[in-house]
């Protein structure tokens, strides 16, 4: 109580001239919603493992805002291994990079014959301002702490926007990424599918392999009109070192569908949040995602699933192996209105332990208020079964590869849920690494 | 049980009270003189006095808990701490007050049964007012008695157990009974020795405003075994009552003991009871909790498997009609290896009433070969009834397989269906759905109690259709 009263300001001036410049730097809306999230955030103490709910699993007191400041810029040869990765995956697709000093598009010619608009954010506030207004309307300014220091802070960020009864015909894929040592970096990509129109969308965080201590505040706020379709992939690669912050939501309107996964494979610690919204009848969510944790790795993940539309249907399945002394947490929320009658939703949270001194929690959660509905959650952790890693090796195969095999499975079962082949199989190959003993932690970098 | 649904009525069948006869009560209100008065009035040892001094403490210094049920409504300042019933301890039936016999004739306790059943505490406001031990189970050494009494008559065994599970710092409402407790059972079985028959103690609020906070200590030696068994049924008042319990499970080696558990306080009562048991080596602890009435209770009851080779089992049923919030759940906290668990919930909303399940699992780095299995199931009758389901796991060890399924639906219109195309109205069709949905629950329990179980669900399920 006694160090919450003083508030995050005051633990964070060095943030305070930065933001200071953007309001400034601003102008109509955005400068509004740039003053009041940075009075909402002054207002509020950090979050705390003694007094927040969401964060009791997730201590982030060694995260020190003030010593943070701006993010260096970063220098090519991390551009060509972000090209590198966009290359393995999805050749085709525009490639967004959200990194200081500011945002560089590769703009695809198909996208832009069809009306998409592939840009930073911060030019679609000058060019489109009431698109960006209308899909910045379903994250409020103050929501947590973070959520108001990103509203306060965002520059650069990436803008995708979807004309209705439009298929975007390649992916589009933005990579976020920072360097230098204590650099902060707030992250954000908005998306506005209208009616009928689709779009595959790679959200990629990632940063050199190293020691270098950074800091990342990211949002993802994608909004999906009446039967659209959105394929959303988050990978999250940052190097060992690297605090992140996300928050990822996707709003679907009448008959949407979603599919997301999600592959967390870096950082020091990550809190992020997969929030779907079903906010039209008939609109479908399907998330899946894989974990991998390591060394002294924590990895928090939590769910909403907010049903509050009639005959909406929502599933989500988190696979997550941990090793060394790294652990999970995953909390997630399957909530469902007085109106969502019909609602079908589900969740299953299953961790696999590879070592002693590794740990997973899981709570997932179910707030029911209509009755016509079936919802249910499954939850397990366990380790590599003995029997299992015999009949491997009776067939020839050696104890260690026989692990590998079995984890490899426990994860590819989530893995078939990614619905880009490309991305799975760079996860795949990514998963496959760290499993031979190799830390995933942020990307090697040629010649560097 | 469907024609015993038509022979209720829709009236609180136990929502009478007697002309209170009370001879002794504290004035409302908590305060340092009160807890003194109440154990001044026992004439307890200086050890208790100062226990309950300091739990008084720790009382004040609590803040409300922020989490669970709305408990806005309970005016501390307006409830009396401790009442004395009129008339002393009685050892024989004829000697219990004609007023209160009546009260336990509607109730249709013990006459007929007391020859079978091994010893009937019926607690009538805070003290125990009846008390028969069959003599065999005095000849095997076996101490059944309340809890005053147990502090009395066997200060070396009571001092050494009681509030070691626990303690009175533990939550706001285990401080708040470790101040003001009073009655409740005092069970001692030595070793090797298995009391075969159910041990049965009946609770009742019977005066206005009375909070009661009693407290139950069970002891089961090593290789000894016991069942004890709890029901309660509360006289309707118009203001809300608080019943704040605290019950302590200790089974050493190889013991084994069953607490089994059904609430039916009136719809006034706020429920919050700290329930917690230790199995050491190879001993078996089973809670067997149902709760059918109060407004708001919330009870988790807890098995810390601190031995070896440790069982651990909760079956827990909860029903919340309108205006009730049921926050009921389980906690096993695996600290030693090659312990096992199994928690069975099964809930049932109805009207605006509300049930959360809310469980802990937790397996300590050292605990090896460790086993939970939790399974959790509500029915959700109509379109006001709200159902959350809130289990936390965490596991810090490899050796670990544990699994955990829930699921939430409505009554199957397939269902309703196949019984009403037999001739069966769908009342009726209901009712039977809901008691086999509670049947894991149900056949756990002895078989008068089994019988009161479906009385009650069918008396609560009138009029749930249509």
């Amino acid at each position: 109580m006694i160090s919450g009263a003083t508030g995050a300001a005051t633990d964070a001036p060095a943030f305070e001239e930065a933001a200071q410049g953007r309001i400034a730097s601003s102008t109509g809306w955005l400068r509004d919603r740039r003053q009041a999230a940075w009075d909402a955030f002054t207002a509020m103490p950090m979050p705390s493992s003694q007094r927040d709910e969401d964060w009791r699993r997730t201590d982030i007191g060694k995260l020190k805002l003030p010593a943070f400041h701006d993010g260096d810029p970063v220098d090519d040869t991390l551009i060509a291994a972000i090209r590198e990765r966009r290359d393995r995956a999805t050749p085709r697709a525009a490639l967004v990079v959200d990194a200081a000093p500011h945002t560089r598009i590769e703009q695809s010619d198909e996208l832009a014959a069809a009306g998409i608009v592939v840009s930073s954010l911060e030019d679609a506030v000058r060019l489109h301002p009431a698109l960006v207004e209308r899909a910045l309307a379903s994250v409020g300014v103050g929501e947590s702490t973070f959520v108001a220091l990103w509203n306060a802070m965002w520059t650069g960020g990436a803008f995708i926007y979807v004309p209705r009864s439009v298929d975007a015909a390649v992916p589009v894929w933005v990579a976020h990424s920072a360097a230098g040592d204590h650099s902060a970096t707030f992250p954000a990509t908005v998306v506005l599918l209208e009616d009928n129109s689709s779009l595959t969308l790679v959200d990629d965080y990632l940063s050199a392999v190293g020691s270098d201590e950074l800091f990342s505040d990211a949002v993802t706020i994608a909004s999906v009109g009446r039967d659209a379709r959105l394929d959303h992939h988050v990978l999250q690669q940052w190097g060992e070192a690297t605090w992140h912050v996300a928050l990822h939501r996707s709003v679907l309107a009448q008959n949407a569908r979603l599919r997301m996964f999600g592959a967390t494979l870096g950082s020091r610690l990550q809190k992020a949040y997969w929030e779907v919204l079903l906010d039209g009848p008939g609109a479908q969510a399907e998330i899946a995602g894989v974990a991998f944790g390591d060394t002294t790795q924590h990895l928090d993940h939590q769910s909403l699933q907010a049903h509050r539309a009639p005959q909406t249907t929502s599933r989500l399945k988190l696979k997550v192996a941990v090793r060394g002394r790294a652990r999970s947490v995953y909390s997630g929320l399957i909530d469902v209105d007085r109106v969502a009658q019909q609602t079908d939703a589900y969740v299953q949270n299953r961790n696999l332990i590879l070592s002693n001194g590794a740990t997973a929690d899981s709570v997932p959660r179910l707030e029911i208020r209509a009755n016509d509905v079936r919802c249910g959650h499954g939850a397990t952790a366990g380790h590599i079964d003995d029997d299992h890693r015999f009949y491997l090796m009776a067939r020839g195969v050696t104890a260690d590869e026989a692990d590998r095999l079995i984890v490899r499975g426990f994860l590819d079962d989530a893995l078939v849920g990614c619905p880009d082949r490309g991305v799975a199989d760079l996860i795949g190959t990514l998963i496959d690494h760290e499993l031979q003993g190799n830390e995933v932690a942020g990307v090697a970098l040629v010649g560097a | 049980m469907t024609v015993q649904a038509h022979e209720l009525t829709k009236d609180y069948k136990f929502g009478f009270h007697d002309v209170d006869i009370s001879v002794f009560r504290t004035e409302k209100g908590l305060s340092p003189e009160v807890v003194a008065a109440i154990s001044d009035h026992k004439n307890e040892p200086e050890w208790m006095l100062k226990f309950r001094l300091k739990a008084y403490d720790h009382y004040m210094k609590r803040p409300m808990p922020a989490w669970g049920a709305d408990l806005s409504g309970i005016d501390f300042d307006d409830i009396y701490y401790y009442v004395k019933p009129a008339g002393e301890q009685s050892r024989s039936w004829d000697d219990v007050p004609e007023s209160i016999k009546n009260t336990f004739d509607r109730l249709g306790i013990p006459e007929a049964e007391r020859k079978f059943l091994a010893g009937v505490s019926a607690q009538y406001d805070s003290e125990v007012v009846y008390h028969n031990i069959r003599d065999d189970l005095e000849k095997l050494g076996v101490i059944f008695c309340d809890c005053d009494t147990g502090l009395r008559e066997h200060p070396d065994i009571f001092r050494k157990y009681f509030g070691t599970v626990i303690p009175p710092n533990d939550n706001k409402f285990a401080a708040l009974n470790s101040a003001v407790w009073s009655g409740g059972s005092f069970v001692y079985v030595p070793a090797g020795v298995k009391v075969d028959i159910p041990l049965q103690a009946y609770f009742r609020i019977n005066s206005d405003n009375m909070g009661q906070f009693e407290r139950t200590l069970i002891i089961a030696e090593e290789g000894s075994s016991v069942h004890y068994i709890e029901g309660c049924t509360a006289p309707n008042y118009s203001s809300d009552s608080l019943h704040s319990a605290v019950v302590e499970l200790i089974a050493h080696k190889g013991a084994k003991i069953r607490y089994t558990t059904i609430q039916n306080w009136s719809d006034n009562v706020y429920n919050l009871v700290t329930k917690r048991a230790i199995a050491h080596e190879n001993a078996t602890v089973e809670w067997v909790d149902g709760n059918l009435g109060s407004k708001v209770t919330m009870k988790y009851p807890a098995i810390y498997l601190m031995g070896e080779g440790a069982h651990g089992e909760v079956l827990s049923a909860a029903f919340a009609g309108p205006g009730q919030h049921q926050d009921a759940g389980a906690k096993c906290i695996h600290v030693a290896s090659n312990t096992t668990s199994n928690i069975v919930s099964r809930s049932i909303s109805k009207g605006t009433g509300r049930t959360s399940y809310r469980g802990h699992v937790k397996v300590y780095p050292k605990a090896q070969n460790v086993k939970i299995n939790v399974r959790c199931d509500a029915l959700l009758l109509d379109e006001e009834s709200q159902s959350d389901t809130y289990p936390y796991m965490d596991v810090e060890s490899p050796d670990v397989t544990i699994g955990h399924e829930a699921s939430v639906s409505k009554v199957g219109e397939d269902q309703i269906f196949y019984l009403t195309s037999r001739g069966i109205d769908e009342n009726e069709a209901t009712a039977l759905i809901v008691n086999g949905f509670f049947e894991p629950f149900v056949k756990e329990l002895p078989m008068e109690y089994a019988v009161e179980l479906n009385r009650l669900l069918a008396l609560s399920m009138e009029g749930s259709v249509g």
